[in-house]
């Protein structure tokens, strides 16, 4: 028992001494303050991805990991999917890899952008009225049941398991995973749902379609699954009501009057958001920017985004200058 | 001092009042105008040049004065003129021989703003001298010839030049002196109107410079404004005496 | 090549000895002009920086960098004029050609316009169209062709006249700045004139070239940036000397004159840490804005502020002679051919604050540079300066001047020509002006 303890913090330490370590030497030798933050981001989002793979073994209550979900929404707002997303550290990846090959990306039409973001509250919603559904045709027999483990993910709460679905590693620890190769069990987010909606030869045949459509989306559009995901909109759901505008307390901010137009806040950004330009500055609104900072790191004139935490500024545009010295 | 182009004018302050006034041709030699004016007014007023404290010049030939230890701008001198002369005067109307200024200020005789003629003569007493030759009157005469129209002759107001000649079409077609002289003065009044709503009409309106002397142009004026200007007793003096006001607070603050 | 004996479109036929007799005349009064205000703004500031000595020596439109020009066309290098910003010089750096602005700051020239086209024209166009009929121009006569920019209608008719001299490329420009077609089809000229310019020089452009294009003028929007911050705190540079060394980047080696800003900016900043400052601070701050201003003759208005008495000083410019030229930097993304394609597209039409243009949301971003540079340069005064005949210019001064009263700053309206003959009235006007920002600061 007191080695397994040991044993936790040892693997907590060396990650998140690999962490930091992995910020400073970016911070350090990284002299191309354009892409700075790109790969800082990058680090975080590998180390956020194998911590998650050792999260798995403990069980923890569905229903907690929700909550504080939520509540950490109100906070960071979608800091999340920008920088702990484990999918979005996969889509980043393909990012990686189309540019080395020098692949240039596509840019959706604007309207169908706008559209495909709005659908996401629409799979939210029906994930989340299945459970109603099947909690009136079929109630569970006692209300244990009714809390499911994340770790099994069965029972008529399975649906809201959509919500995590990002969260899951690839190499998962139960053994009814999708694909099992040489004895490590392989899966992918929303692979199971699938799989357990559709059936088993259907099933398979959708997931296979549907891994390769999220990476292969996500190779020529940047961050394709975004506007689709479904958790990503349960966070965003929270700043739409009134009495919590101050939320996210995390948020980008705009000087007015520094903005030139000069448009390179929208040709960066990888959600194709129009609000940092469009807006007449203050506090930027809007429920499909995801954090990751592009615009900010490539404003070229000072002050005019700002990140900022509550009243505190953490970042903020530069006279951005230096010419790229990678690639 | 006030270095113009027809005329120099003199004008010494004490305590605050003005003591005397001098005035001279310019002719070739203003610095020589200057003198003349100074020492006309400071015998009016018993004065020798050593019991004056500090001299400022104005004007278009402000460079070449002499005695002055600084300058000050045409339109900065007619700002504190009308305060002086009229403390609720914000907005100042100068119409010299070759060009027209309107300034706005504040209470405390600062310019806020300005405008100046578009280089051109027919908004200034240039044009009421070439009209008076042309109409064969006395340049007097103009202001109270006009009094006596009821309304003004259609004239070419966009050029002096032509104005004349477009007067000797306009007797042969029977139009009476006094509404040609009338028409002079509503185009004059026109060009300087729009030029002051550009500034902004802010009352008090006060009207300074040599042409303010004249009735028939201020008649005009009144009516192209809208408002009735406020003019002083000397207006000619109006630039001599915002000079003379600047070197007064230039003396107090022992500015070299 | 056009022989001389075809008709010219435009151009009347003037004899060649008239022609080279007109041209000595001017050129020589064009040294002594330029020598004369050179003089003058050492005489400004008798402790003027060491490095500013390498731009007075550019500043010579007639003298180095002429041969330098002249000696790289004898190696095969092809020189690539243009008549406003909007041409994007990083493609002409690309394609290893030489970028060089050609408008006329002349001011005997456009007399010799008003033979071509009416008095009304804007005088920088006279003023190209007469320097190109006494072949006055150095870097014009140097061009191997031209782009010209189609933002007013002068420019337009412009290009059709110096057809009949050289090939010039006609760059459409939208004139609504900021919608989704503007800048497809704003992309679209870009591409285009890429292909025109590859194929005119014979070499590619390729994405290497065009990284190190972009990187070389990142680099020198850095030394210009740096320059201007300089002229934030008290005066340490005089404005006619920083807006000398602004404009000699539309002729001069970019490289060059990179490094040679960079040492211009450190020594300034010694100057700063020894506080030697170059009038006192209390001169009034003036920011000029409105119609370019080209060296030589046009720099009337810059020696008037700054030798006025009261003096001022010219802390920033709104001029796209001036502060324009290399404000905004380019933001690539990623640096494929495409990715960089856009960004210049972009960078050229959506950061530029010209009249010509207007836009769905208000057009407010030359509104909002001006509030900006104001807060940040401490400006007290803003003289909008304007020659006769700029139709776009001129319109826009209402707005700017309802804007800036809200901030509570004087603007004065200025408008001159391409003459030296109302030097006195506009002295009259600029000391006015200089006295009334004088008579705030004390109080």
């Amino acid at each position: 028992m007191d080695w397994e303890i040991v044993g936790d913090i040892l693997r907590i330490t060396v990650l998140a001494g690999l962490g930091v370590a992995g910020v400073l030497a970016i911070l350090i030798w990284k002299k191309n303050l354009a892409t700075r933050i790109t790969y800082m981001r990058l680090v975080i989002q590998a180390v956020a991805f194998t911590s998650l793979f050792y999260f798995f073994t403990f069980t923890v209550p569905l229903l907690y990991v929700l909550i504080a979900i939520f509540a950490v929404t109100l906070v960071i707002g979608r800091l999340y999917c920008g920088w702990l997303c484990p999918l979005g550290f996969v889509m980043d990846l393909t990012i990686l890899v189309r540019k080395a090959l020098k692949i240039r990306y596509r840019i959706l039409p604007d309207r169908l952008n706008k559209i495909l973001h709005k659908s996401r509250y629409a799979i939210l919603l029906f994930f989340l009225f299945v459970p109603i559904a099947l909690w009136l045709t079929q109630p569970p027999p006692s209300m244990p049941v009714a809390v499911m483990e994340t770790k099994l993910l069965a029972g008529p709460f399975r649906p809201y398991s959509i919500l995590i679905d990002p969260l899951i590693p690839f190499v998962v620890p139960w053994t009814n995973a999708a694909v099992a190769v040489f004895q490590i069990n392989l899966t992918y987010p929303y692979v199971q749902e699938v799989l357990t909606y559709l059936g088993q030869n259907i099933g398979q045949v959708v997931a296979i379609a549907f891994v390769g459509l999220t990476l292969a989306g996500s190779f020529f559009v940047r961050r394709f699954w975004c506007r689709f995901c479904p958790t990503g909109a349960s966070l965003a759901v929270v700043n739409r009501f009134k009495g919590f505008k101050w939320a996210p307390l995390l948020h980008i901010e705009k000087d007015e009057e520094k903005c030139t137009k000069c448009g390179v806040c929208k040709r960066v950004c990888q959600s194709q958001v129009t609000d940092v330009y469009e807006q007449k500055g203050g506090k930027i609104n809007t429920s499909m920017c995801m954090l990751c900072l592009r615009c900010t790191e490539m404003c070229p004139y000072e002050d005019t985004l700002k990140v900022k935490f509550g009243n505190k500024t953490l970042f903020k545009s530069r006279n951005w200058l230096e010419p790229s010295t990678s690639e | 001092m006030d270095l113009g182009t027809q005329k120099v004018q003199a004008v010494i302050l004490k305590d605050d009042a003005v003591v005397s006034r001098g005035q001279a041709f310019s002719g070739f030699d203003p610095t020589k105008a200057a003198e003349q004016a100074v020492g006309e007014a400071l015998k009016k007023a018993n004065l020798k040049i050593s019991d004056v404290a500090y001299f400022v010049a104005t004007g278009s030939a402000m460079e070449m004065a002499p005695y002055a230890s600084s300058t000050v701008s045409m339109m900065g001198a007619d700002a504190k003129a009308g305060v002086y002369l009229f403390p609720k005067a914000r907005t100042i109307i100068d119409v010299g021989a070759e060009e027209a200024r309107a300034v706005k200020c504040d209470e405390k005789g600062l310019m806020v703003d300005f405008i100046v003629n578009e280089r051109c003569a027919a908004g200034a007493g240039a044009f009421i001298e070439a009209m008076a030759r042309a109409l064969e009157v006395k340049l007097e005469e103009m202001g109270p010839l006009s009094l006596k129209a009821e309304r003004a002759s259609p004239i070419n107001a966009s050029c002096v030049i032509f104005g004349e000649s477009d007067v000797v079409s306009l007797i042969h077609r029977q139009e009476s002196k006094p509404e040609i002289a009338r028409a002079v003065f509503d185009a004059m009044a026109d060009r300087i109107s729009s030029m002051v709503h550009r500034l902004g009409v802010n009352p008090d309106v006060v009207l300074v410079g040599g042409v303010a002397k004249d009735v028939g142009f201020v008649a005009s004026l009144n009516r192209k404004l809208g408002v009735n200007v406020l003019i002083p007793e000397f207006p000619d003096f109006a630039g001599a005496l915002g000079a003379a006001l600047a070197a007064a607070s230039r003396a107090k603050e022992g500015q070299k | 090549m056009k022989s001389e004996k075809v008709e010219k479109k435009y151009m009347p036929e003037v004899p060649r000895k008239e022609i080279d007799e007109l041209r000595n005349t001017i050129k020589t009064a064009s040294e002594k002009i330029i020598a004369d205000n050179i003089e003058r703004m050492k005489k400004a500031d008798p402790n003027r920086p060491q490095a500013m000595k390498y731009f007075d020596e550019m500043a010579n439109l007639f003298g180095q960098r002429q041969k330098e020009i002249a000696a790289e066309k004898e190696k095969g290098k092809k020189v690539i004029g243009f008549m406003c910003l909007f041409a994007p010089a990083e493609l002409i750096l690309a394609a290893d050609a030489i970028p060089v602005r050609v408008n006329s700051g002349w001011y005997d020239t456009s007399k010799l316009g008003d033979r071509v086209v009416p008095v009304e024209v804007c005088p920088v166009i006279r003023s190209t169209i007469g320097a190109k009929m006494i072949e006055l121009s150095p870097f014009l006569e140097l061009s191997d062709a031209l782009i010209s920019v189609l933002t007013c209608d002068g420019m337009t008719k412009l290009s059709e006249i110096l057809s009949d001299y050289k090939t010039i490329w006609g760059m459409n420009i939208p004139r609504v700045k900021d919608s989704a077609q503007s800048l497809r089809f704003w992309n679209d000229e870009i591409k285009h004139m890429k292909s025109q310019i590859e194929e005119f020089t014979g070499n590619k452009i390729t994405r290497k070239s065009l990284k190190e294009a972009i990187e070389q003028t990142q680099r020198a929007t850095k030394a210009f940036r740096r320059l201007q911050d300089l002229r934030k705190g008290p005066p340490v540079i005089m404005g006619r000397d920083a807006m000398l060394v602004n404009q000699t980047y539309l002729w001069d080696d970019k490289k060059r004159w990179t490094e040679k800003t960079e040492a211009l900016c450190d020594e300034l900043e010694k100057r700063v840490q020894r506080k030697e400052w170059v009038c006192s601070p209390d001169t009034p701050r003036v920011l000029v804005t409105g119609t370019p201003m080209f060296w030589p003759d046009n720099w009337k208005l810059p020696t008037l502020v700054e030798e006025a008495n009261p003096k001022g000083i010219i802390v920033a410019d709104e001029l796209c002679s001036g502060e324009r030229i290399l404000n905004d930097p380019v933001g690539v993304d990623e640096w494929t051919m495409d990715d960089m394609l856009s960004a210049i597209g972009e960078r050229y039409l959506m950061a530029s604050t010209c009249p010509c243009f207007t836009s769905s949301d208000g057009n407010e971003d030359r509104i909002n540079w001006l509030i900006n540079k104001v807060k940040e340069w401490n400006v007290q005064g803003v003289i909008y300066y304007v020659v006769r005949g700029c139709m776009l210019y001129g319109m826009e001064y209402t707005r700017i001047k309802k804007a800036l009263d809200k901030i509570n700053i004087p603007v004065y309206y200025l408008d001159t020509d391409y003459t030296r003959e109302d030097v006195g009235q506009m002295k009259t006007r600029v000391e006015a002006f200089l006295e009334m920002l004088t008579a705030r600061v004390d109080f």
